[in-house]
């Protein structure tokens, strides 16, 4: 998505990076500061190359905004690399290509970030970069007007075309009525059409300040030296006032819902979710640690619950998952999907799957299944390390939802400490009918014998 | 091992290959048994990656497509002496990462692991035994044939899909790179197990093997853990050469309708082999034209001037005979005539002459960034084992920002007019182009 590689990825992603954290092992710990304008500043030192990442973060994104003007966040991620009081449209992407440098940005449901991974001795350039378009964008007519059709075109390649997507985009304003976290990352193509240049100019202007930023980076750095160059480049700008968002809970779901999207596809699809909290929105944090232990026995490597019985024991589905974004600010979805060996047995299927919910309110989890998914998550934990980016993504999306940087090395300790008990009173308490969403895909029943899919030289 | 269906253009990504500085210490043996080995030490992280690659990509399917793609599911889903269940779950609780992945040109299987005392070794001994003692059972064979059927029709509906096999098709003809990688559901339905066996037996040989290995090993301890992995495996031997492909001969289109939004669209040609003396000239030319995102004249012209799509780019796939050239884009059906137009008025453009400044400036991002391109265990082993299998010389990777920096605008556009015809291209368009 230029800019925005991630906008659907992000929200897995961010549960993805947090199942990596793991206990603490001996590797560098993070440094934290705060710059006298509120900004914070989060470095990682990593040798291993002369390299390293420079992400900012701005604390706002699809779930900070209105019916109307969804995916707003994500536009206006794309109008910053349009010019600023110093740089040409396209500019800042040109003088990073010259460094050797990779850059682009990504949106989520949570926040909106821009990196640029550089040779070490590029830090200062990026910074200045950087920094400067946080407050002297310029958002030119023309190109707004412009770049608004790239992001059409965005939209119709990532969504119009493709119904799994489009199901996703379905099931997420089904399950949510109220919560902004219905809100389509990319935003509705009728929104996306309505956008003003002074929509843009407005939406920058209320989030995009030192205050609402975080700064993360991770490399071969030293931490009081990118200390000192973010005093330089960030520390300057006067904090501004952001105005705190209206709650927006979502309101309690009484009663199961279903919805049907017919697509063009022959395959169809599942996909189902129930209201979970997340870290942020838990009274008690516990029950997401049991949450997440409980994802990963459903879906944590090949030898757990949901590829076992539902791919090779009963073989109704070719393809299964379960997902938790533990991490995302508002309340969030304990998801399930699925994809039917054949079309007949997707009935079979939905039953297998919520047979397999039950089993986690009737008997308590083994030892060994726990053991595996903390062998899983201690092994994760030494792999991610293999990624500045990686590394940098974790602090990042853990601080700019309000978590505290350590979140992370105190992961894996919380997760050990869950009882089969503690799994057993989650599933019990959420995991329940009244609390279910059901989106289904189905071929759309029109004849596509015109469509000739690829014979070869049969 | 699960095959890792790749994008076309993520697969371009992967090869586009680019070096190392001279830190990366390559270091280069045989086994007894003649798999080619490539080892770098990464003392600093406790893990380590190994990769596998045997000549057994889509490639050497003959006229049973899918069957190399199928074969690398089932290597590993069981074994003389462990069921499935006990292989998956000896796999988790060792916190290890077991896969296949299979292009047009090879098979490739690989593991990471933890290297703590008392991991490493059972991890060790569950991927050779996954790899080299591998069972094929009928059940696991109609299931994985069943799955595999399954994402075939997906495909089938998937505009990108379609494009990207209509595309190698009209390319390459008959040769045997013109097929999906993964098949069709024609011929996945004719599979046979005793054609995974046979498939297995042929060409899962130790002579037919590329081992890479990063991590925080020693060599004596790479070298064991080599010739451990390869002492079960037969010798065997290399399978013959591929044929080289054909160029078309005259200008080629095909627009495949389909209900859909947005216009699909590829045009390309025959492009080099791995290893090719003009590649250098003709990387750094397209590095320029569609390969470097926002830096490139395609995402300018088509994108940054007129708003006509979101992803414009293109890329070589040099193979190890010569892999295509292709140039990519969607955009709203209303848009792709026009698009198309701008893509090869853009060419055309470039192919007259290179802009001084664009020259200095795309030589400038290919050399500053080398650091980036080593700087984790993944990306190293993933440029080792290439350098392994296709037979690239030791040196490569230091050798690419030397070669890259001596080059002239004059020896690019030269290698350029040699290799590239504007008038010869093939064209898909998968939608309702207008």
């Amino acid at each position: 998505m230029k800019r925005n590689t991630r906008v659907k990825v992000m929200k897995k992603l961010a549960w993805a990076a947090l199942a990596f954290s793991l206990t603490a092992p001996a590797h560098a710990k993070i440094s934290e500061f705060s710059l006298d304008n509120g900004m914070k500043v989060l470095v990682k030192e990593d040798h291993r190359a002369p390299v390293v990442v420079q992400q900012v973060w701005y604390r706002v994104g699809s779930t900070y905004e209105s019916p109307g003007k969804t995916g707003l966040s994500h536009m206006l991620e794309h109008m910053m690399f349009k010019g600023t009081k110093n740089l040409q449209p396209g500019e800042f992407s040109k003088i990073v290509s010259r460094l050797g440098g990779e850059e682009n940005a990504f949106t989520s449901a949570n926040y909106t970030a821009y990196y640029q991974v550089v040779g070490k001795q590029h830090l200062e350039k990026v910074m200045q970069l950087e920094s400067d378009r946080m407050r002297h964008l310029v958002i030119d007519e023309s190109e707004f007007l412009k770049e608004r059709d790239v992001v059409t075109e965005e939209r119709r390649w990532r969504l119009e075309d493709n119904p799994y997507s489009k199901l996703n985009e379905q099931f997420n304003a089904t399950a949510f009525l109220n919560s902004p976290a219905r809100n389509p990352t990319i935003g509705w193509m009728t929104d996306i059409r309505s956008y003003t240049v002074d929509d843009l100019r407005d939406w920058y202007r209320q989030w995009y300040a030192p205050n609402n930023a975080t700064l993360v980076v991770v490399g071969d750095v030293d931490p009081q030296q990118v200390l000192s160059l973010a005093k330089r480049y960030y520390g300057a700008y006067q904090p501004e006032k952001i105005e705190a968002t209206k709650p927006q809970v979502e309101i309690e779901q009484e009663g199961l819902r279903r919805i049907e999207l017919k697509g063009n596809t022959q395959v169809p699809s599942l996909q189902m979710g129930f209201h979970v909290p997340s870290l942020l929105t838990a009274e008690n944090s516990r029950e997401v640690y049991a949450l997440a232990v409980l994802s990963a026995l459903l879906d944590g490597g090949e030898s757990s619950r949901l590829p076992q019985t539902l791919v090779r024991g009963k073989q109704l589905a070719a393809g299964v998952s379960a997902g938790y974004s533990a991490t995302d600010r508002l309340d969030t979805l304990f998801e399930l999907t699925a994809t039917p060996v054949e079309a007949g047995k997707l009935p079979a299927l939905e039953k297998a799957l919520l047979d397999e919910v039950e089993k986690l309110k009737t008997a308590p989890v083994s030892a060994a299944e726990l053991q595996r998914v903390l062998a899983m998550e201690e092994a994760d934990h030494v792999y991610y390390r293999d990624s500045i980016q990686a590394q940098a993504m974790i602090i990042g999306s853990l601080v700019s939802v309000g978590l505290p940087a350590d979140t992370l090395d105190k992961w894996i300790d919380n997760l050990r400490s869950v009882t089969p008990e503690e799994v057993m009173a989650v599933a019990k308490k959420y995991l329940t009918r009244d609390n279910l969403t059901i989106a289904t895909l189905y071929p759309d029943g029109k004849d596509h014998s015109h469509i000739k899919p690829y014979k070869g030289r049969l | 091992m699960k095959p890792v269906y790749s994008l076309f253009i993520a697969g371009l990504l992967s090869f586009a290959s680019l070096p190392l500085w001279a830190n990366v210490d390559i270091q280069t043996w045989q086994t007894s048994k003649g798999a080619k080995v490539m080892f770098v030490a990464a003392p600093e992280l406790p893990m380590l990656d190994i990769q596998v690659v045997f000549d057994a990509g889509s490639a050497r399917d003959g006229d049973k497509w899918g069957l190399a793609s199928l074969t690398t599911t089932l290597v590993g889903t069981r074994t003389a002496a462990m069921t499935e269940e006990q292989i998956n779950a000896r796999t988790n609780e060792l916190g290890a990462q077991i896969g296949g992945d299979v292009d047009r040109d090879k098979a490739t299987f690989s593991l990471r692991t933890i290297t703590r005392e008392g991991v490493l070794q059972p991890a060790l001994d569950l991927f050779k035994t996954s790899l080299t003692q591998s069972r094929f059972d009928p059940e696991i064979f109609e299931r994985e044939r069943q799955r595999t059927l399954v994402g075939l029709r997906q495909q089938q509906h998937s505009p990108e899909s379609l494009a990207q096999n209509a595309f190698w098709k009209n390319l390459y003809g008959d040769h045997p790179y013109a097929h999906p990688v993964s098949g069709t559901v024609a011929t996945v339905e004719q599979l046979k197990l005793k054609d995974v066996q046979a498939f297995y037996q042929r060409y899962f040989v130790a002579a037919n093997a590329t081992i890479a290995i990063v991590g925080q090993l020693d060599v004596k301890q790479a070298k064991q853990i080599a010739e451990n992995l390869t002492a079960t495996l037969p010798q065997g031997e290399k399978p013959q050469a591929l044929p080289q492909p054909q160029a078309v001969s005259s200008v080629k289109r095909e627009i495949v309708p389909f209900d859909s939004s947005q216009t699909y669209f590829r045009m390309g040609q025959i492009g080099v082999a791995r290893g090719d003396a003009d590649y250098y000239a003709l990387f750094l030319g397209n590095h320029l034209l569609g390969g470097s995102g926002f830096g490139s004249l395609l995402m300018e012209e088509v994108r940054e001037k007129r708003g006509l799509v979101y992803g414009v780019g293109s890329g070589f796939a040099p193979m190890r005979v010569a892999g295509p050239w292709v140039s990519y884009l969607s955009t709203k059906n209303a848009s792709a005539l026009e698009a198309e137009k701008v893509v090869r008025s853009t060419i055309e453009t470039f192919l007259k002459s290179i802009d001084d400044t664009h020259f200095e400036a795309i030589k400038e991002n290919l050399v500053g960034g080398f650091p980036l391109r080593i700087d984790s265990n993944a990306k190293i082993s993933g440029y080792i084992a290439m350098i392994g299998y296709y037979g690239l010389p030791l040196d490569y990777l230091e050798q690419f920002p030397k070669r890259i920096q001596a080059l002239s605008k004059q020896e690019v556009l030269q290698a350029w007019r040699k290799h590239f015809d504007l008038s010869k291209q093939v064209t898909v368009m998968v939608g309702q182009p207008a």
